[in-house]
């Protein structure tokens, strides 16, 4: 009834790149192909001050971004829903076990192809100018490329995915494969208005054969 | 001051109500009633719509059908006066309204031996001629949970852009404001995105409904262009979470004003309510939209504290 409303023509990442965020109770294998992304790394606990003002930091590039193509009449799309990479220098795979305090992260937007490192640089330079703080200077456009990977949707509060990532590394094991690369998770639900117990997430861990 | 109780809520409401009754044959305003009883013209329709189950004009009409209706039976008066007195401009828009909640045309019903002079109503409200009113019976709340927060907040200053028309295309509206503030770097990360409605869709004509477009912006932005600034007051406001479409707003805004609120004890301050949209419309699932509705409050009435007692030496 009232905002912004669809528009068509818009292109929809999540909806074109369906088959990469297609996640179900069950684990399953999925081949990912390149993908980009408006990324911004850091140090701390989910949820802290870092954490939080980094967050900011990619929405408004991303935002700046988006509208400046918009306003100058080019192809508009959907700003993406939030996902993050999670790792510690800990060795072992499982970043989980290290104190919060250490987890490194890298927040990530799905950004089209057709974003240019200069569109980046541009958007950057007019938030500093509005004081939107320093941490914008952070944000940079990434590929990844994760390839074969095991994917499932974790439902419940996000202090109890190790419960799924125990289902997905059975699950693993029985193919013969073994996790290796950083934890990634897709937050399709808003974890700001959802109850944790019905807070949906993407985990994705990419995998190799043992 | 006693905190507000929904039976001042009622007896107010019942003020509209016989006021309504009175005067059919006046143009009912929506200001003026919710003068009647002392309403702000901001919630009024809301809460009308939450406490009697029908919107204003809805009731309007209806009373005014169920008055005709009457007549055709009790009366002589050829149907096309009963039409013109009924506030109709011709026999047919009065037939063609008549039927939708008779079911039969105006004739009809006249020839026809037991009508029922009236129409299905969930307040239960009817036309009565001559009878005041003394009482009715309010909507109650459903079952549902609805998570009601109280929040301090501190005034907002925004930018915004004013929409005029039908509510279904406030999209274009923000197509051209959020590029247009965006592409100079305004919109920050934390920036919050909300949307003022300054009118009724019920009882203002669509070419005319005001609302605007707005997101919050720091101390350094000026007015540009069609963009002005406006500061969105503080204080105390009811908040509640809406889940799904923005068409549903309007169910969810009268359940929570009319039926919850006059059961909190607090009253509406006269100010406008404000959404704040959570996520994107544009990639978003329509059943999976986030919306924070804000209600300004009055302050809360304080009891006044018991005197000390003066101890005895």
């Amino acid at each position: 009834m009232k905002t912004p409303q669809k528009i068509p023509q818009k292109l929809d990442l999540y909806q074109q790149h369906k088959a990469d965020y297609a996640a179900t109770r069950k684990p399953a294998l999925v081949n990912l192909p390149k993908a980009r992304y408006l990324a911004i790394t850091g140090q701390g606990a989910p949820g802290g001050d870092l954490f939080q003002t980094r967050i900011g930091a990619l929405y408004g590039v991303a935002f700046t971004v988006k509208m400046t193509r918009k306003f100058a009449g080019l192809q508009d799309y959907a700003v993406c829903k939030l996902e993050a990479q999670w790792w510690s220098d800990a060795p072992g795979e499982n970043f989980a076990r290290s104190p919060k305090e250490q987890w490194r992260w890298k927040l990530l937007i799905r950004t089209p192809d057709f974003i240019s490192a200069d569109d980046v640089k541009q958007a950057v330079a007019v938030l500093l100018k509005r004081g939107k703080g320093e941490d914008v200077k952070r944000v940079q456009l990434e590929t990844l490329a994760e390839g074969r990977c095991v994917q499932m949707l974790h439902v419940g509060p996000y202090e109890k995915e190790h419960e799924t990532v125990a289902v997905m590394k059975a699950f693993a094991e029985l193919q013969g494969l073994r996790f290796h690369g950083r934890h990634h998770e897709i937050y399709l639900s808003d974890p700001r208005r959802v109850p944790p117990e019905r807070l949906k997430t993407i985990l994705r861990i990419p995998v190799i054969a043992r | 001051m006693r905190p507000v109780t929904l039976q001042d809520y009622k007896r107010r409401m019942l003020r509209v109500l016989v006021h309504v009754q009175q005067h059919l044959d006046d143009p009912l305003d929506l200001g003026a009633l919710a003068r009647v009883a002392c309403f702000s013209p901001y919630h009024f329709h809301r809460i009308f719509r939450g406490m009697v189950g029908e919107s204003v004009q809805e009731h309007i009409r209806r009373l005014r059908l169920e008055r005709a209706a009457s007549w055709l039976k009790l009366t002589p008066r050829p149907v096309t006066r009963i039409a013109l007195d009924s506030g109709y401009e011709s026999h047919e828009a009065f037939s063609r309204s008549f039927r939708a909640s008779f079911g039969v045309s105006p004739s009809h019903f006249r020839a026809s031996r037991n009508p029922c002079a009236m129409a299905a109503a969930p307040s239960g409200l009817h036309y009565l001629e001559g009878e005041p009113l003394i009482r009715f019976k309010t909507r109650r709340p459903d079952g549902k949970v609805m998570n009601v927060t109280i929040k301090r907040m501190q005034p907002l200053r925004v930018a915004f852009m004013r929409h005029v028309g039908p509510y279904s295309e406030v999209g274009a509206t923000w197509d051209q404001f959020l590029p247009q503030l965006g592409k100079d770097g305004w919109i920050g990360g934390d920036a919050l995105f909300l949307g003022i409605c300054h009118d009724d869709p019920e009882v203002t004509s669509p070419d005319k409904i005001r609302y605007d477009a707005c997101v919050t912006v720091g101390p350094g932005f000026q007015p540009i262009g069609d963009i002005g600034v406006q500061v969105i007051a503080g204080g105390d406001y009811a908040v509640i979470t809406h889940f799904g479409p923005y068409n549903k707003l309007g169910d969810t805004y009268a359940k929570w004003l009319g039926q919850r609120l006059p059961r909190s004890g607090r009253e509406l301050r006269s100010a406008p309510c404000f959404e704040v949209y959570l996520n994107d419309p544009g990639g978003t699932d329509p059943a999976d939209l986030i919306t924070d509705l804000y209600a300004p409050l009055e302050p809360k009435s304080v009891a006044p504290k018991p005197r000390p007692s003066l101890k005895r030496t």
